[in-house]
């Protein structure tokens, strides 16, 4: 049984207890009590929280610098002067709107690639626990630990001999090979979680397995569909050494451009924070929307591998 | 005609197990047949059976045997800090409970910025001259010259310097793994602990960490994988130098097989690689993790 495998500890409590256990936690857990504790408690967060979100802000305000300002010496916090310019100026550029389309294509289709193939499979090693299927997620699991740039160097050379070169197809198939494995192990818990009667009961109405999997299964586990799609998408949208493998003008992703910008520009720094700044906020955005379900997904993947 | 409940199974598990035997355990195979190739790195040319020659062709080389060192340096590094500083913000969230689920929120963020973009940051970050962090030191009385260190540029240090962008972005990944332990913890444990006089030293050592085992296993073990593999944020940082002082083993391959066009010896490296990886995982998995044999 896959579950079987992971230290159960964190399948009960990653996306918010009941009520009862709060309190009781909140009564007699490591929650500090006195009042003194709590204030010094809040000021190291507080802390911590700007060290840590600081980085990321001097980014933003960075792409808002002039060109000068950005390599000022001594550097300042807060531009001196707001300007849109590093933001025309590395959008403007020839080959980088083209390289958000390529990056949203290879993701799109390297989740969906993802879902067809991890679905039925965890569904097929969960639901009837075969000696192939134990084999087959041990065998998915081994495959995380593969360095990318071991199976890189092949995988292109196979993309270019069937004509796939430089095109997001075969970066897609790539990206596929990372977070198919994941999608497997957060599928197979996911499935885990629905009764079996629910099936048995759909072939008894005389639903066939595959259509009692498409009408009564699937639905059921949507929720758990949508978290797999989430890491599969993030993972290929950030994904750097395949993309720089596989990819030449055509299909070039955006990581694989911003990384160019350091040679073919100089170091034109208020162009690259600009892009970068462009590349990762929709990405926030997302997780800040879908944390409860992307925390659900993390701690359930760290326990499966 | 209804088939066996046993070819139904295989049937759902085939695709994607003919995907990974085709874009996985076949690139693999090709990757081990090369290593014992001398191959010429232009499109259909020589490709010469050596037998072990690139073996130990790596193995004479010193740029193989410091790489697999820095790997290993850096792998120590990285997990040791993030494993640190991740169970002190996962200790600080749970001491404040439930109003601090805002900022849990908040902490995740870098876990979705692409690792380019967090090495080119923290590369604007390090970088001398107009580094931000070498100005802020000089400022608050740390450093009498704001380039003091160098911190990309000086050889001795640039291997922990580009670890601290993978650092920053995964400490939120073991923050939760680690907070999700903890709350997983009874609190009647906790309280018992408590009223038998254990003080918060003797807690975390010998309550809290034991009943935590099994997550920290796990988080350590996922995370070494990756820090192992880590190449976006040390290749734009650094591309590996200065004097391939932080040269981990992923760089290395990449450029035995791009810059230096030796696809065989870079087959050879990256099997070798791979297998050590495998040996290190497996043997963490069975002593450490300890799938199944924990309740």
């Amino acid at each position: 049984m896959p579950t079987t495998t992971a230290p159960s500890p964190l399948s009960t409590k990653v996306s918010g207890g009941n009520g009862a256990r709060r309190r009781r936690y909140h009564a007699e857990g490591l929650e500090a009590g006195k009042r003194s504790t709590r204030t010094l408690l809040w000021i190291l967060l507080a802390a911590a929280m700007i060290l840590y979100g600081f980085p990321f802000l001097y980014l933003l305000f960075t792409s808002f610098k002039t060109p000068i300002d950005t390599i000022a010496v001594p550097p300042t916090i807060l531009p001196r002067e707001w300007t849109l310019e590093n933001y025309t100026n590395a959008l403007g550029r020839s080959g980088v709107l083209a390289s958000f389309i390529n990056s949203a294509q290879t993701a799109i289709i390297s989740t969906v690639l993802s879902l067809v193939l991890a679905v039925p499979a965890a569904y097929g090693i969960t639901r009837y626990k075969t000696p192939s299927g134990r084999v087959f997620i041990m065998a998915a699991l081994v495959t995380r630990m593969v360095p990318p740039v071991a199976i890189g160097i092949p995988l292109a050379s196979m993309m270019s001999a069937a004509g796939l070169a430089d095109t997001p197809i075969a970066l897609s198939i790539a990206h596929t090979t990372i977070s198919l494995p994941l999608s497997i192990w957060l599928m197979s818990s996911f499935f885990e979680a629905v009764p079996q009667d629910l099936e048995e009961a759909a072939t008894v109405d005389g639903c066939s397995r595959l259509g009692a999997l498409w009408r009564v299964v699937i639905p059921v586990v949507s929720g758990g569909i949508a978290v797999t799609a989430i890491f599969a998408f993030l993972a290929s949208w950030n994904e750097f050494l395949f993309a720089l493998l596989m990819t030449a003008v055509r299909s070039q992703t955006t990581p694989v451009v911003i990384a160019n910008f350091q040679t073919q520009f100089g170091l034109d720094w208020g162009s690259m924070t600009a892009l970068a700044a462009v590349y990762s906020i929709p990405v926030i955005l997302l997780t800040l929307l879908l944390q409860r379900k992307i925390v659900a997904g993390m701690t359930l993947g760290a326990v499966k591998g | 005609m209804r088939i066996s409940d046993r070819r139904f199974a295989t049937f759902l598990m085939a695709p994607a197990a003919l995907f990974l035997a085709i874009f996985v355990a076949y690139p693999l195979f090709r990757l081990v047949a090369d290593s014992f190739f001398k191959i010429s790195p232009i499109a259909g040319g020589a490709r010469d059976f050596v037998g072990m020659d690139n073996y130990f062709r790596a193995f004479a080389s010193e740029a193989f045997m410091g790489a697999g060192w820095r790997t290993l340096a850096y792998t120590l590094v990285v997990v040791t800090l993030e494993f640190a500083l991740g169970l002190g913000m996962a200790l600080l969230f749970t001491m404040l409970g439930r109003n601090s689920q805002i900022w849990r929120t908040v902490f995740l963020y870098p876990l979705m910025i692409a690792p380019i973009v967090a090495g080119l940051l923290w590369k604007f970050l390090m970088i001398d001259n107009f580094g931000l962090i070498g100005t802020l030191m000089h400022q608050a009385g740390l450093l009498a010259n704001p380039n003091q260190i160098g911190w990309l540029s000086d050889p001795n240090i640039v291997l922990f310097s580009v670890a601290i962008p993978d650092i920053w972005l995964t400490t939120s990944f073991m923050c939760l793994v680690l907070f999700a332990g903890l709350q997983n913890i009874p609190g009647d444990i906790i309280e018992a602990a408590r009223l038998d006089g254990a003080r918060a030293p003797a807690m975390l050592f010998r309550i809290i960490l034991p009943l935590l085992r099994p997550v920290i296993a796990v988080a350590l073990v996922v995370r070494g994988i990756d820090a192992a593999r880590a190449f976006d944020t040390i290749l734009i940082q650094t591309n590996g130098g200065p004097q391939s002082a932080s040269e981990t083993m992923s760089l290395l391959i990449y450029r035995t097989m791009i810059r230096f066009g030796d696809p065989g010896l870079a087959s050879a490296m990256g099997t070798i690689y791979l297998l050590a990886m495998l040996a290190v995982a497996f043997f963490a998995v069975s002593t450490i993790w300890r799938p199944g044999k924990d309740n």
